[in-house]
């Protein structure tokens, strides 16, 4: 975030890409894409391809993880070597591990794992191709892949990004503006209870500002919601016969 | 024996028995191949990508290149590396971690495939002799797994090759998201895989035909009927009879599967 | 356990919830209370006939339930009994004095179920020969049928002998099994729509 180079990304109101500051990227959103995994989601968002497999729950390996008292949840986050301009080399990453990590611990309280001890939940999510985001559009991808794997939980989750642009702020950052805004705010929220699952921000916000980025990212997170919930209903209800 | 496994030995019984009375679970024939879907260009921002689903099995292929030093012994030639991913979520017992000897298997016999029927032309990617030429870089990544990844993938790989473009490059720089031509390509190779059960061959295994296999065949051909490379895998055996049988509906195959090859 | 209709009542409805959709408060089950307000669990059907509403999940594993009828597979033997897989994150353990082996097929009954999900079998039958097949656990309902009605039409239909394991496993004997199992499967996957007696018994008359 926050290159020394000063660059115009917002020219009479509009954004590099003819967005407004307030506008979300088009996002489409497919349940149960996938066959051997209990439940999937392909999601694209702008630039973005992800998708999300969850297998569970099911019995956890190594047995030494197993918590008598719950399940154990994992969650994977991973970038394709063609997901990005340079390829990446495959394997973790140490960005890719603390998104992991801040993931998995937005999902934590939200499923009830209680209902399940000993077995692992494990959520698996493939960055196909990366533009800006990803960590968001992952999150986002993985809670449909929960309900369609039929893991009971408290609300859908959904997460959403706000920054700051040419001293503007801006809701659901694209590549350029990533790489040469002056803040990025993602934010995963409970959708049920609007509470905050998951939360990192780099950059520069004044108190006013961050107020201001955070109202728009949840206005972002309550348009997404409406989609995800509209891709799960749609799957059962247009055409009765599936597949 | 681990619980896994005794599930898949009850299916062995089964399948053992359907293949003796000439069915396979599916109900296709022993030289049936599943439907096949392609579709090009699926990641936009790669040099070229595929994504190939035969029957439930899903690869994605994606081409990237780089500009680096050539090999020495060929100063000349451009270089092809190709990689695998087998990522967890194709398929319960796939695990995060270190390339496994089925990924990596997967990759080279890929790999063999489009090197050896020489489809890439990897004299016309020398950018300065000895110096700087382009690297060709496939990577594999398994989303569903549903037997048969040599077909599906080596599918994706050439496919996605076909539609790859060469990346502008200016004043010793690589601009990215912006290409040039399209590589320079002469030949389409297509990929057979047979699994051998009670004594029969049986084409494009589904993934439980594969865990109760005895051995398993690739054998990929080029656009001139030729044999660029093959593979056996597993511990059982395999006859000339058998080898030949298999050869000659591989080529007859290869000419069908080719059609799906196109540039988009 | 969800007992399903085959026909749909002229006052009933029938919508998809997502997980945290609110719902109304005569929902018991696959919902939770928060506020004096009921919330959906899972992704699943709502049938709603006036005022009272309940909630089947669409998809999801087996979790055993005490009294259940099963189909397991034995897994391992051990002394003084077997290891048997039930498809469900829980593997069962099978006290018994008579002699399984590996692969062994049993329709067992759910004795016991602790805290961490130990499972205890009992008054097991050995199934010899015929076929297992998979289903997912929550479509059972809709497989058997009100009263038995659709198991037995495709029993009859069919000439097989077939077990329903309320686990999602059902082991099947006959002849015709690839059929059996063919409308099974049919009746898995369009087990949320209406007409499906008729489209499964002209499946298995041809």
């Amino acid at each position: 975030m926050g290159s020394n180079k000063k660059v115009d990304l917002i020219i009479d109101g509009k954004r590099t890409d003819g967005r407004s500051p307030e506008e979300l990227r088009p996002i489409k959103i497919e349940v149960g894409v996938l066959h051997r995994a209990d439940g999937s989601c392909l999601l694209d968002w702008g630039d973005n391809k992800v998708l999300a497999g969850v297998y569970g729950p099911r019995e956890c390996f190594p047995k030494h993880e197993q918590d008598p008292l719950k399940a154990r949840l994992r969650y994977r986050y991973n970038m394709a070597p063609f997901s990005v301009s340079d390829r990446k080399r495959p394997g973790p990453d140490r960005r890719s591990v603390e998104i992991s990590k801040v993931s998995r611990e937005a999902l934590e309280k939200v499923l009830f794992l209680e209902y399940f001890p000993r077995t692992s939940i494990d959520i698996f999510v493939e960055v196909l191709q990366a533009g800006a985001g990803t960590r968001c559009a992952a999150l986002t991808a993985a809670s449909v892949a929960l309900a369609d794997a039929g893991i009971p939980m408290k609300s859908l989750v959904v997460a959403c990004a706000a920054g700051k642009v040419n001293d503007t702020i801006v809701l659901d950052l694209n590549q350029m503006e990533d790489n040469y805004g002056q803040a990025d705010l993602p934010l995963g929220i409970v959708m049920t209870t609007g509470e905050i699952a998951l939360m990192q921000m780099d950059g520069n916000f004044s108190r006013e500002e961050f107020n201001q980025a955070y109202e728009l990212a949840m206005k972002g997170a309550r348009e997404i919601y409406e989609k995800q919930k509209q891709a799960l209903k749609q799957k059962y209800a247009a055409g009765e016969l599936n597949e | 024996m681990s619980e896994e496994e005794i599930i898949w030995e009850v299916k062995r019984d089964s399948i053992n028995k359907l293949v003796q009375s000439g069915k396979r679970i599916d109900g296709r024939a022993f030289d049936e191949q599943r439907p096949i879907t392609i579709t090009n260009n699926f990641i936009e921002n790669a040099e070229g990508s595929t994504l190939v689903k035969i029957g439930n099995t899903a690869v994605l292929a994606g081409i990237k290149m780089d500009v680096m030093e050539p090999f020495p012994d060929t100063p000349e030639e451009g270089v092809l590396m190709t990689n695998a991913e087998l990522v967890p979520m194709a398929d319960p017992t796939y695990y995060a971690g270190p390339p496994t000897e089925d990924s990596i298997e997967f990759a080279r016999v890929v790999d063999r495939g489009v090197r050896e029927s020489k489809m890439i032309d990897v004299s016309k990617l020398c950018i300065s002799p000895g110096e700087k030429v382009w690297a060709v870089m496939i990577d594999m990544h398994v989303l569903d797994y549903d037997g048969n990844l040599f077909d599906a993938g080596s599918l994706a790989a050439v496919n996605a090759l076909w539609n790859a473009r060469i990346p502008r490059y200016e004043e010793d720089k690589i601009v990215r998201g912006e290409w040039e031509d399209y590589l320079p390509l002469n030949d389409k190779p297509i990929s057979n895989t047979f699994v051998k059960i009670a004594g029969k061959n049986l084409l494009d295994p589904l993934i439980d035909e594969e865990r109760v296999m005895d051995a398993r065949i690739t054998m990929a051909v080029t656009e001139k009927d030729a044999l660029c490379a093959a593979q056996k895998s597993g511990t059982g055996f395999y006859t000339k009879q058998d080898l030949d049988e298999m050869l000659d509906l591989s080529i007859a195959k290869s000419k069908q599967t080719r059609k799906l090859i196109k540039r988009e | 356990m969800a007992e399903e209709q085959e026909e749909r009542n002229e006052n009933e409805e029938r919508v998809i919830v997502v997980p945290g959709e609110k719902v109304p408060s005569t929902v018991r089950g696959n919902a939770y209370r928060r506020n004096n307000e009921t919330y959906s669990e899972v992704y699943g059907l709502m049938t709603k006939r006036g005022e009272f509403a309940k909630i089947v999940p669409l998809t999801g594993p087996y979790i055993p339930v005490e009294g259940d009828y099963v189909v397991g597979i034995v897994t391992d033997v051990k002394f003084g009994g077997c290891v048997v897989d039930i498809n469900s994150p829980y593997t069962a353990f099978l006290p018994t004095k008579r002699e399984y082996n590996y692969k062994d097929v049993v329709f067992a009954k759910v004795d016991k179920v602790d805290e961490v999900k130990n499972v205890v079998l009992f008054d097991e039958k050995k199934l010899f020969q015929g076929e297992v097949i998979d289903v997912s656990p929550v479509k059972v309902p809709r497989i058997i049928g009100k009263k038995n009605s659709m198991i037995n039409l495709v029993k009859e239909l069919t000439g097989c002998l077939i077990f329903v394991g309320r686990n999602g496993r059902i082991w099947i004997k006959g002849e015709n099994y690839a059929k059996a199992a063919q409308a099974i499967r049919k009746i898995e996957s369009e087990a949320h729509t209406s007409g499906l007696t008729e489209r499964v018994t002209e499946l298995l008359k041809h």
